[in-house]
């Protein structure tokens, strides 16, 4: 299969998806898509009950891959997540028990209710992709993509992500009200947690890896980069816009642009490519003045940025 | 971002080019050399953008190669010299670094380098290098002007196009002045070379009466009469006729109507002349003696051989004149006699004494005259233009006791003896003489070549011309031909060859002619020989450079590219089907794509951005087929699924 076939899996497991099991939820599954290709991790922001927890869950039986639930508490210690080492009485010494952090997917539920102690342990965990407990460290698997959640409304008792940590968020989206003929039908047809386990993975973790090394290798051309980095550029100098974005961000939007030419069937990235990725991608990473504003409001204000840098055409 | 300097350096040596290549071939080896050697020295210090070779040093190269050129000019040899000293003049400039003054020196060195070559070899090619020079000219000096005013400017590409497009549309947009200072100012009567010299309207030389003793003395003007372009011919031979003045009244000679008619005998060799007078009050034409046949509309001929225009006066003409100047203009049949004896009542006793006793003695009329001549030669007269005899018997004062006149007292003098002797003859006006000038192959005329002399009829010979002044003891000084070959009268003629030119190919020059000029330049254009072509080199380098700057203008950045060209194709096509505004860069093409939901646009996404997101340039096939959806449309074939 040439590089641009390739694309064709992940093309038919989102139609899959978004047709049989997720309806009215492409622009999420596509960016969840984005974030499995270029190794990043997402961060979904919405109030509960929008199937936040099920897009998590479905791409995961759909991959094949291994799942693992961390639902966040005030109380959740480090080792609750990363495991711990527990003495094996018949044989006479400590064995590490590996927490769910440990599996291909990790769905972190509410993780802004969760301590900054946790929190950062967590972080580091989905940044050096390893975990050292008690002085041994060991190596996450494979594919590994952190799908966290948090309650935007939900402000008591919470301990909101500081913006270094959002920063090693690939993409921050919401999910939305479904449009009213889709919510119709999703209640009439009632949860789709019971099919999540009859599902049939479509993609294979070896599809994974090759898929990751094909986004690596799609060609990003100059002119691209040029307004990816006047991107990076106008958000540092805009007035709405306390601290702009970083280099880190830039690095981001490359990569999540790779991925979506790879998703569109193309070896090389279009500035729609970046367009169309730079809201999920750069908004949560904004440091707003004038107080706290939403992803969604931080959206709106990237976009205005975005329309006025004109695409590189020729 | 583009340097103003390396556009403007880049127009410089292209400039330079277009005057050394068409002179190159003339050029001796030592000037050839130094500008093969100045050439690239320059493009040396350029791409290394140091200039080692200092001003100083360069002016101080060319002042012992002045001296040298200088010393070789001579007369014989003047061309050669002056090319050269251009040439090595250009080479060091060229050679040196391209200051805003530098190069507008190596503008002005290349634009007399191409102008020189023309005095070598006049093909349509200069016109080919004239006309580039024109707009290399043009936007070298926009940009030059810019240099001046920062020498490290940067042009980004769109502003780069502007002064492109401004330094092209100069020239093109000069085309209508052109033609109002070429072919339409000229045609309105302003003398504009002439307003220097001469009045229009003569005051004084050839007139419509002879009458002499008026005046104790005449002062010449050197005022121009008119030119002939002819053949050179013998200066004995140089008799312009004019006027002819057949009836004595008084002291005066006049010409009265009723004029006899005559059958001239054409015969003989002819001359042809172009004759250009300065516009007069006069309505006679002039030309070599004796005129057979003037060519111009409005033409009045009488008998004796007058020729008048009948058209309005001040104008500039020129005709076409026919001569026969073999001295005698041979008649047939009968004259009326009595119209040429008459001789007015009270003529001066000595006078009729004198006629009578010629008479008398020659047994016929060419006897007579020879008797007449013979006694002007012995008579020790003199030819002056001063001291001369005034009141009602001047003319009998001079024969008798003066002795002293000019041509006006000789052939007055002459005629009037003769009629009393019984020879039938007039008096004709016009001029003698003409100074030649080789230049422009034709002879000037001025009003102090005026002349009148006589002609006698003789049975069965016809009119003979007898220049009475030509009997005068000094009449070689007078008409000594190397009395005038002054310097002065080279400046003159040199001045009146620039003058001439003006008039000839400016003014008088009629559409006909231009028409027929643009006709035989067409003609030779068609006549160029291919094989010819190939085998002389300055074409093949023609072509060569032709073929860069193609290739430039294809594929730097300077220009918009095929890519940018179909892309506002598609933009606007777009626009037009889907009411979608893309332009700026607004919206990505797989953007539009989506927002269509057509497949052909989408296609020409893929396409188009396949190319320009790889960093590669469209192929052919892919140019043709983006063209080919273009042509079609995108709804249409929609429509046709």
């Amino acid at each position: 299969m040439s590089p641009s076939t390739r694309n064709q899996v992940f093309i038919k497991m989102l139609e899959t998806l978004s047709r049989d099991y997720l309806q009215g939820k492409e622009e999420v599954l596509r960016l969840s898509a984005i974030a499995l290709l270029s190794g990043g991790h997402i961060l979904i922001e919405d109030l509960p009950g929008l199937g936040k927890t099920t897009v998590a869950l479905t791409l995961a039986a759909i991959t094949g891959l291994s799942f693992g639930r961390v639902q966040c508490t005030s109380d959740l210690l480090p080792s609750d997540i990363t495991g711990l080492s527990v003495f094996n009485r018949d044989e006479g010494h400590f064995t590490f028990q590996p927490g769910p952090i440990f599996n291909n997917i990790v769905l972190l539920d509410e993780i802004n209710r969760a301590m900054p102690r946790t929190q950062s342990a967590m972080l580091e965990a989905m940044e050096e992709r390893r975990v050292t407990v008690e002085g041994v460290t060991h190596h996450l698997p494979g594919p590994f993509m952190v799908f966290a959640t948090q309650n935007p409304s939900d402000q008591s008792g919470t301990f909101p992500l500081p913006e270094s940590q959002l920063d090693r968020f690939l993409i921050c989206t919401d999910i939305g009200y479904p449009p009213r003929v889709l919510e119709r039908g999703i209640i009439a047809g009632g949860g789709i947690r019971e099919r999540i386990s009859e599902m049939t993975p479509l993609v294979t973790q070896d599809d994974i890896m090759t898929a990751r090394r094909d986004v690596h290798s799609v060609y990003l051309s100059d002119k691209v980069l040029d307004y990816i980095h006047a991107l990076i550029i106008a958000t540092r100098s805009d007035e709405l816009i306390q601290t702009g974005l970083s280099t880190r961000a830039g690095i981001n939007l490359a990569q999540a642009a790779r991925a979506s030419a790879f998703l569109a069937g193309r070896d090389y990235v279009a500035p729609d490519d970046v367009k169309n990725s730079a809201a999920a991608v750069c908004a949560h990473r904004l440091v707003m003045r004038g107080g706290e504003m939403s992803a969604s409001e931080r959206g709106i204000v990237l976009r205005t940025i975005i329309d006025r840098i004109p695409l590189p055409l020729v | 971002m583009v340097s103003i300097r390396f556009i403007a350096a880049i127009m410089t040596y292209a400039i330079g080019l277009c005057g050394i290549l068409p002179l190159f071939p003339w050029l001796t080896t030592v000037p050839r050399l130094v500008l093969a050697v100045g050439l690239l020295a320059g493009l040396w210090q350029d791409s290394r953008k140091s200039w080692p070779l200092k001003s100083w040093m360069q002016n101080s190269v060319i002042v012992p190669v002045f001296l040298y050129y200088a010393v070789q000019f001579s007369r014989a040899n003047p061309i050669q010299p002056v090319v050269s000293l251009l040439a090595i003049m250009l080479a060091v400039r060229l050679a040196g670094e391209k200051t805003v003054r530098h190069s507008l020196q190596i503008h002005v060195l290349a634009l007399f380098c191409l102008a020189s070559s023309s005095l070598f070899d006049l093909s349509p090619m200069f016109l080919l290098y004239l006309g580039l020079m024109l707009f290399l000219v043009a936007i070298a000096l926009i940009l030059l002007a810019f240099q001046s005013h920062e020498n490290t400017m940067l042009l980004s590409r769109a502003e780069l196009r502007k002064v492109l497009l401004a330094g092209c549309l100069m020239p093109l947009l000069s085309l209508p002045l052109l033609l109002f200072f070429f072919p339409v100012l000229p045609r309105t009567q302003l003398p504009l070379w002439n307003f220097l010299s001469s009045p229009a309207v003569r005051t004084s030389g050839y007139s419509d009466k002879v009458e002499p003793g008026v005046q104790p003395s005449v002062g010449e003007s050197r005022a121009l009469a008119f030119r002939a372009e002819m053949a050179r011919q013998q200066q004995q031979q140089l008799y312009w006729r004019g006027s002819v003045f057949n009836r004595m009244q008084e002291n005066r000679w006049v010409r009265v109507e009723g004029i006899p008619s005559e059958q001239p005998v054409s015969g003989g060799d002819s001359i042809n002349q172009l004759i250009y007078p300065e516009p007069s009050v006069s309505r006679v034409l002039i030309a070599l003696d004796r005129p057979a046949e003037i060519r111009l509309i409005r033409l009045k001929r009488s008998p004796d051989g007058v020729f008048e225009y009948t058209g309005p006066l001040g104008r500039r003409l020129n005709y076409q004149a026919r001569s026969v100047t073999s001295g005698t203009a041979p008649a047939s049949g009968l004259l009326n006699r009595r119209f040429y004896l008459n001789l007015p009542e009270g003529i001066p006793p000595r006078i009729t004494k004198l006629a009578g006793e010629i008479g008398r003695l020659g047994k016929n009329d060419l006897e007579r005259l020879t008797l007449l001549e013979t006694h002007f030669r012995n008579g020790n007269y003199r030819y002056s233009m001063s001291g001369l005899p005034t009141g009602e018997r001047a003319l009998e004062q001079f024969i008798f006791d003066g002795k002293q006149g000019h041509c006006e007292f000789f052939a007055s003098a002459f005629a009037v003896l003769l009629r009393g002797a019984g020879v039938p003859c007039r008096l004709v006006g016009g001029y003698v003489g003409g100074d030649y000038n080789q230049l422009g192959g034709y002879y000037l005329v001025s009003e102090d070549m005026a002349h009148v002399w006589v002609e006698a009829f003789i049975e069965g010979r016809g009119w003979l011309r007898i220049d009475p002044s030509s009997f005068a003891t000094n009449a070689g000084e007078v008409w000594n031909p190397e009395k005038s070959r002054s310097l002065m009268l080279r400046v003159r003629l040199t001045l009146d060859y620039l003058n001439y030119q003006w008039n000839r190919t400016v003014i008088v020059y009629d559409f006909e002619q231009q028409f027929e000029f643009v006709r035989r330049a067409g003609k030779r254009l068609h006549g160029i020989d291919p094989a010819g072509i190939i085998s002389s080199w300055p074409y093949p380098v023609t072509i060569f450079l032709l073929g860069v700057l193609l290739y430039l203008i294809r594929n730097t950045t300077l220009f918009r590219r095929r890519e940018e060209r179909i892309l506002r194709r598609f933009l606007r096509r777009i626009a037009s089907e889907f009411g979608i505004d893309a332009g700026q860069g607004r919206l990505g093409l797989f953007e539009i794509a989506g927002l269509v939901g057509n497949e052909r646009v989408g296609e020409f996404a893929a396409i188009y951005s396949g190319a320009v997101y790889r960093d590669r340039r469209l192929t052919d096939r892919e140019y043709r087929r983006l063209q080919q959806i273009l042509r079609e449309g995108f709804v249409v074939k929609a429509s046709v699924q």
